[in-house]
């Protein structure tokens, strides 16, 4: 278990550009291959290399079944790579742990749990008292906008309510990096515009890591620091993006700046060519 | 309620109009069930029945839980337990008791092991079906908070599961009875079974449907409470559109 202290002063760190970035996770000439019914080998990731910077918020682009989610799945250590690896702060990455809270599209909450008893599971794994865990858990609930829902059960809520609670569950266990999976994919856009602008106000004051699968350009330009482009068949990094724009973002200020638009454009331009492109021969 | 007293009426007016010696009205037979739970060797012989049956039921939960949890989560378990499953599922049970006779007698040990074998086949099931549908990304989420191997299955998919567990085990409840009942029927010994092949044998037909109508209404009972008690532990996924412990 990491010192509880050392973390809360990342909660108050300044927004500052000027500090040496630090990689965290290292995406090394990773590929992954399925065995596919059909008997042929589907190569699904094709020797990857990625570096993510502490605290940055880095999204993951690109077409259905370019391979994202098992990226993300293999740097999260639920699957390994075939071959090459992916290394958290040096160290190989063997399988889940703590340090890396995945938010799943699928919600994959707990239905036997209430909203509190989601959101307390991880600090209680971690050996939090259920006191403390509680009061902290409360405060996370409250902050994703769920206060008054503390005793209701997952079925009892609706699907964005479900993705706030899996996020502060996630939270709650206080992971290193974010791993999140689409996880505005299935909400409308009122909503989702919602969890995003929530989202970022979360990260800004808490600056974690968080790699951010999605393909809605729009999302992607307006939450990251960086945009990594994938394509598809076989799965490959078609090009990292440097998404250079202020924070903290404003949604309504972001959309009338003229370099976040061409943002927008040339990636919906370049997801255009790479969503053409389709099977290799 | 009402549908029970529906069938009784229908009985009386049957049994009226048939008038044979081997149907009693259904007053005759309700009025021989005081003189049953009245005897006290009759009340011992059911309460031993019952003994066997709470024992069979429980010792076969116990089991055949786990094992259906980790036959749905381990490829290698699953392999391993299923051919043998598939050869003892459609075997009626009752129809093994002969050996199972040869080998322990005809006492309690034989009888318990009968209603454990009867039991466990349909919770061994349901657990396998309820471990298999558990969704992975959730046991993905408890292995990221630190769970080990161990504590996934038991803090993720046995909850995960328990709605299809216990719908098992309600199965395995009514089961219990019905190999309770014809255990003691092929070992007659003792036990409630014995008291109603005895009562056909000797002509007493009142007893017959007396004991037929005890049995019938311990097994509505034990349903009827183990239904209440699964409601209870599943309410989380049961369908319902009011807002949570608004029903009673
Ligand atoms: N367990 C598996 N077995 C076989 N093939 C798989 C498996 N998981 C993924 N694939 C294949 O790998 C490819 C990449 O899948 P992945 O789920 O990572 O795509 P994705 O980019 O997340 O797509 P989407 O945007 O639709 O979620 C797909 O072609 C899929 O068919
Ligand atoms: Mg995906």
């Amino acid at each position: 278990m990491t010192a509880v202290p050392a973390r809360s002063s990342e909660w108050v760190r300044p927004v500052t550009s000027q500090e040496p970035a630090s990689v965290i996770i290292e995406i090394d000439h990773v590929s992954q291959v399925f065995q596919t019914s059909a008997r042929k080998d589907h190569v699904a990731l094709s020797d990857i290399s990625l570096s993510i910077e502490e605290g940055a918020f880095v999204s993951i682009l690109g077409p259905s079944g370019c391979g994202k989610s098992t990226l993300l799945y293999i740097v999260g250590g639920f699957v390994s790579p075939t071959s090459g690896a992916a290394r958290m702060k040096g160290q190989a990455i063997t399988g889940p742990g703590p340090d890396r809270g995945p938010v799943f599209q699928e919600f994959a909450l707990f239905p036997w749990k209430t909203v509190l008893g989601n959101v307390m599971y991880g600090p209680r794994q971690q050996g939090v008292r259920a006191a403390e865990a509680e009061a902290q858990s409360r405060a996370l609930i409250e902050m994703v906008g769920l206060k008054g829902f503390e005793n209701f059960y997952p079925k009892e809520l609706s699907g964005g309510m479900k993705q706030r609670v899996a996020l502060a569950r996630t939270l709650a266990y206080h992971p290193e990096v974010l791993l999140m999976d689409e996880p505005f994919g299935a909400l409308d856009a009122h909503t989702r515009t919602r969890l995003q602008n929530d989202l970022l106000n979360i990260w800004e004051r808490d600056r974690k890591t968080v790699l951010f699968v999605t393909h809605s350009v729009d999302e992607a330009v307006f939450l990251s620091d960086k945009v990594v482009m994938m394509s598809k068949s076989p799965g490959r990094i078609r090009e990292v993006i440097d998404i250079d724009l202020p924070r903290p973002r404003r949604r309504n200020e972001l959309l009338l700046d003229p370099r976040y638009q061409k943002y927008v454009v040339d990636i919906e331009r370049m997801f255009d060519e790479s969503d053409e492109a389709g099977p290799a021969s | 309620m009402l549908a029970c007293i529906g069938l009784l009426a229908v009985w009386q007016v049957a049994s009226l109009v048939l008038k044979n010696d081997s149907f009693p009205t259904a007053i005759e037979a309700i009025r021989a069930i005081p003189d049953i739970l009245g005897d006290k060797e009759s009340l011992i012989n059911i309460l031993a029945s019952l003994r066997r049956m709470a024992l069979g039921f429980c010792v076969a939960v116990l089991v055949s839980i786990p094992l259906g949890l980790l036959m749905g989560r381990s490829r290698s378990v699953a392999a391993f337990f299923n051919p043998l499953l598939m050869v003892i599922y459609p075997v009626p049970k009752a129809a093994l008791m002969p050996i199972i006779m040869l080998w322990l007698g005809v006492g309690d040990v034989t009888k318990t092991l009968v209603i454990f074998l009867g039991v466990s086949l349909p919770v061994i099931y349901h657990s396998f079906e309820g471990a298999k549908a558990v969704e992975e990304k959730m046991l993905w989420s408890g292995a990221a908070m630190g769970l080990s191997p161990a504590q996934r299955l038991v803090r993720i998919v046995l909850p995960a599961a328990l709605p299809e567990i216990l719908t098992g085990c309600r199965t395995g409840l009514v089961l219990a009875l019905i190999t309770m009942i014809t255990s003691e029927m092929i070992a007659r010994q003792s036990g409630a079974g014995n008291i109603l092949f005895n009562a056909l044998d000797m002509g007493q037909y009142d007893t017959v449907f007396a004991m037929i109508i005890i049995v019938g209404a311990m097994g509505i009972c034990f349903d009827a409470i183990f239904e209440r008690v699964r409601a209870r532990l599943v309410r989380w996924s049961e369908p319902q559109f009011d807002l949570p412990l608004s029903f009673s």
